[in-house]
């Protein structure tokens, strides 16, 4: 529970952030907090695969912003993402949630068997993200709003059945591409507005 | 083993022509070279080739063979383009890259890995989309692209993970939610209206043959992978249950169909009337998925294969006919061979026999009117309207004399057309090479749809 609380703030962070540097440095943070949420069900393989995609990720979009300065003002999008994720949030875990309603609820610290601050820390990763990049004015925010749904979508495929290894790879490799197809975008749009 | 082969030496060859993308004398003859021993590869893979990599299942069905081929093959005959008539050193690496996430969509056998593959793929052109960012608003076009596709395909993927995590005792409501994000997350994907505002940008602002790459091998890929989504992922039953998901599908692809040749007749230039085009035949196809009928689902995946090829044809034919216009409107007497594309490839896109076009078609508009009138009326005002659509292009084209003997220097877009229209032409006297590796993957995706 201390981990999706630490998740929750880092989104907040991430997406209130007016400077790219420092949205990177809090996607960084919400990559790690997603990784511990869980981690100790998760095994060890695919809990390096996630942060090492997370550090990747977040490293690009450090170098992408080029200077301190650059970044998109998050203004009343800020609230209004937050607003949205949200009831998102709650309306995705009460329609999908694989946990009974009478079960009981998971404990501050330690395991989480059920899996129930993993569905949630997702669905809030994803709702935030869908947010931000219906909302987003340009690339910079664009690419933080992938990030984080890719970062939630990484969540969810622990909870399948199928080959964990091999999907989270493919994901991880997804965030990598996300971020740097947003780094290229960043850079060119930099370029139209800086003429 | 080959299944990897050919997936790796894509991948491996994306890496090397990166390194030396800008060394236009190598990275394009390596580029063609390497796509040729994958589309060789590919042909010498037996039907239902299996292996695995990482614990994921591969298998090259009849289905997945036929698309591969088809859609390498477009690939390659854009690379061809690229490196002959208009070098941009940015499309080599990314049209072998975008062929290694094709093959590997075609052969991958779990539904997230196939959707993930996919979303690599669409991510990809984003590089050969922007050019001249100075001068025009390709940048802006690019970043609404990666929105949609991020957007569609994180929606796709959590949908996925989650129909495999869920346990099948869960409401049918569930799953019904479940089947309406992922056909909302393809539509998308796939730029379907009400979802295309993207690609009108694009049309306008990319350059022809990454318009190509995106219209002529990434959508028809978006749409096999979509069918063989449904069928492996388990939700087929539930829309079934719930007539509701079918019609919102129904409904999703009428609005494509109606409005994407609406906005064909009123396109202001040859890109957007190939875009719009391609925007209809999806609304068609998806109608043709939305009966759930074997014969419309056959026609739904032949109308999309076709389309990509006339789409290639008609949007490099476009784009060299703007090119030697200059200042001037598009005319055939600029580039003959080039307009001589164009015509053919409308000819392809309207479904017209003797065309392999026209079986996919016929399927989708019958069967549409057996599922509802309405339905199948609205098909055929959609074919009218772009036949007109395209017949008002090809009179413009043609408004002004064109000497029958000349033929512009460098006709690559030409040439390349022909050999489209050749291959069409002989799909058309052979449909069954069309037809029956789609109609054998028909098969699985009823059985998936009525499971005993």
């Amino acid at each position: 529970m201390i981990w999706l609380g630490a998740v929750a703030v880092t989104v907040l962070a991430a997406n209130g952030a007016a400077r790219l540097r420092r949205a990177a440095g809090a996607f960084f943070l919400v990559s790690l907090a997603a990784d511990a949420v869980g981690a100790s069900t998760t095994s060890l393989p695919l809990l390096a695969v996630a942060a090492c995609a997370g550090t990747v990720s977040a490293a690009i979009l450090y170098v992408a912003a080029g200077d301190e300065t650059y970044g998109e003002e998050p203004g009343w999008r800020l609230w209004m993402a937050t607003i949205v994720a949200g009831g998102a949030t709650a309306a995705a875990f009460a329609s999908f949630r694989t946990v009974a309603a009478g079960a009981a609820p998971p404990p501050p610290y330690g395991d989480d068997p059920a899996g129930v601050t993993v569905q949630v820390a997702a669905f809030w990763l994803l709702s935030s993200g869908v947010a931000i990049l219906l909302s987003a004015r340009s690339a910079v925010r664009a690419t933080l709003g992938a990030l984080l749904m890719t970062s939630g979508v990484q969540l969810l495929v622990r909870l399948t059945t199928g080959p964990h290894l091999a999907l989270s790879l493919l994901v991880a490799w997804l965030q990598v591409v996300v971020a740097l197809a947003g780094a290229f975008l960043i850079v060119n749009e930099r370029v139209t507005r800086d003429r | 083993m080959i299944l990897i082969a050919t997936g790796g030496l894509l991948a491996a060859a994306a890496c090397v022509a990166f390194a030396v993308r800008k060394r236009l004398a190598i990275v394009g003859p390596f580029t063609v070279l390497a796509l040729a021993a994958a589309i060789a590869l590919a042909y010498a893979t037996p039907v239902d080739t299996t292996g695995d990599l990482l614990d994921l299942q591969l298998r090259l069905s009849a289905l997945g063979r036929l698309s591969a081929l088809a859609l390498l093959a477009t690939t390659l005959l854009l690379v061809i383009h690229v490196w002959i008539d208009e070098p941009a050193y940015n499309f080599f690496p990314t049209a072998l890259a975008v062929g290694a996430c094709v093959y590997a969509v075609f052969v991958l056998v779990e539904p997230l890995a196939i959707c993930g593959a996919l979303i690599l793929g669409l991510l990809l052109p984003v590089g050969s989309f922007t050019f001249h960012v100075t001068e025009n608003r390709s940048v802006e076009a690019a970043v609404r692209h990666f929105e949609f596709v991020a957007l569609g395909g994180s929606l796709a993927l959590s949908a996925l993970a989650l129909a495999s995590g869920l346990p099948h005792d869960q409401p049918a409501t569930t799953f019904v939610l479940l089947v309406v994000i992922l056909f909302v997350a393809f539509a998308l994907m796939l730029a379907a209206i009400p979802f295309h505002m993207h690609a009108a940008l694009l049309a306008s602002e990319a350059p022809a043959p990454a318009l190509g790459l995106y219209f002529g091998v990434l959508v028809p890929a978006t749409f096999v992978a979509f069918a063989e989504v449904l069928t492996l992922s388990g939700l087929l039953p539930a829309i079934v249950q719930v007539t509701t998901v079918q019609d919102l599908l129904l409904g999703i692809g009428l609005v494509s169909a109606i409005g994407g040749a609406v906005l064909a007749l009123g396109a202001a230039d040859l890109r957007r009337l190939v875009v719009y085009s391609v925007i209809a035949n999806l609304g068609a196809a998806l109608v043709g998925m939305a009966t759930l009928s074997g014969p419309g689902i056959v026609g739904a995946l032949a109308i999309m294969l076709v389309t990509g090829a006339c789409a290639t044809q008609q949007l490099l034919a476009a784009g060299t006919l703007e090119a030697r216009a200059g200042m001037d409107r598009p005319r055939a007497r600029y580039a003959p061979l080039a307009a001589a594309a164009f015509v053919a490839g409308g000819i392809g896109m309207i479904g017209a026999p003797p065309l392999v076009g026209f079986p996919g078609r016929f399927f989708v508009e019958l069967i549409a009117y057996q599922y509802s009138g309405a339905a199948g009326t609205a098909l055929v005002v959609s074919t009218f309207a772009l036949l007109a659509a395209q017949l008002r292009a090809v009179l413009a084209l043609f408004s002004d004399p064109v000497d029958p003997l000349r033929v512009e220097r460098r006709p690559v877009a030409g040439v390349i057309g022909a050999v489209i229209f050749l291959a069409l032409l002989a799909g058309g006297l052979l449909p069954d090479v069309l037809l029956r590796p789609i109609a054998d993957f028909v098969e699985e995706f009823l059985k998936a749809l009525r499971p005993l």
